[in-house]
């Protein structure tokens, strides 16, 4: 079957934990090195991964990343608790930013995060409802 | 070039494994924004930079890079050193400023981001 599972394991990000952010992401990278996925699905994904988790920490106040494996792709979907996004279309564009100074200092809220995303994923979706959360799905074809 | 070539041309002080300082080096990017290297630094490179925190060793974990220069005599801390143990991933500071790091590579003719096809081309 073509959407059978194959693996699948939910991480939790706290908001605000910068001590940790990215951990969940190394964590995935490091489990595809071990299962010898090729280096550029690693890459793609890593990435996806990070963005997603450092949106999480920056901006929400918990969340969750599912990671899944089937036969054909590998799916991410991050889901959080938080102020939402008001404007999907402009969050998409590269530059635009509702970055903190203290964000900013830390090297992030270029406004490249959303846009980077989708740019490595073969599927990109975003939902957000303000004072609520966002939830992104990310798709990777990995054969 | 060697990473222990570049740690001379820019005075560095080493702070990881001198064993790491063999890794020869392809790639060059510096920037001071994570969301920079997130977005278009290639798998490999030397990353100069003038941020000392905790993301810069998650970021070069997660872009496989091969080693972080920090610019204007910025150490890394205890804790970042801690964290890139056995990692492979070198650790050095320059007194430079970023501006006149870059500068002196550039001048030995290494340049940021280019692909190795591009680099035999030239050739």
């Amino acid at each position: 079957m073509k959407d059978e599972v194959l693996y699948s394991q939910t991480f939790k990000i706290i908001g605000r934990d910068f001590a940790n952010a990215g951990a969940v992401s190394v964590s995935i990278k490091r489990f595809l090195k071990e299962i010898q996925i090729k280096p550029e699905i690693i890459y793609r994904v890593s990435i996806c991964c990070y963005e997603a988790e450092m949106n999480v920490v920056m901006y929400a106040m918990i969340g969750t990343l599912d990671f899944t494996i089937t036969q054909d792709q590998i799916i991410i979907i991050v889901e959080d608790e938080g102020p939402g996004i008001e404007d999907i279309e402009k969050a998409m564009q590269e530059g635009y930013s509702t970055a903190t100074p203290a964000m900013r200092e830390m090297g992030f809220g270029a406004g490249l995060g959303l846009p980077n995303i989708k740019k490595n994923a073969d599927e990109f979706n975003i939902q957000s409802e303000v004072a609520k959360g966002t939830k992104l799905t990310i798709k990777i074809n990995y054969n | 070039m060697l990473l222990k070539e570049i740690k001379e041309i820019l005075n560095c002080q080493n702070f990881t494994d001198t064993s790491y300082l063999e890794k020869e080096i392809n790639y060059y990017y510096a920037t001071d924004m994570m969301s920079d290297v997130l977005k278009s630094c290639k798998t490999g490179s030397l990353l100069i930079t003038g941020l000392v925190n905790q993301q810069v060793i998650q970021v070069a974990e997660i872009m496989d890079l091969s080693g972080i220069i920090f610019v204007s005599g910025k150490k890394p801390t205890d804790e970042m050193i801690k964290s890139v143990d056995k990692k492979n991933l070198p650790l050095l500071t320059t007194d430079l400023p970023m501006f006149e790091a870059c500068g002196i590579l550039y001048s030995k003719g290494l340049k940021q981001q280019v692909s190795q096809s591009k680099v035999e081309d030239e050739r």
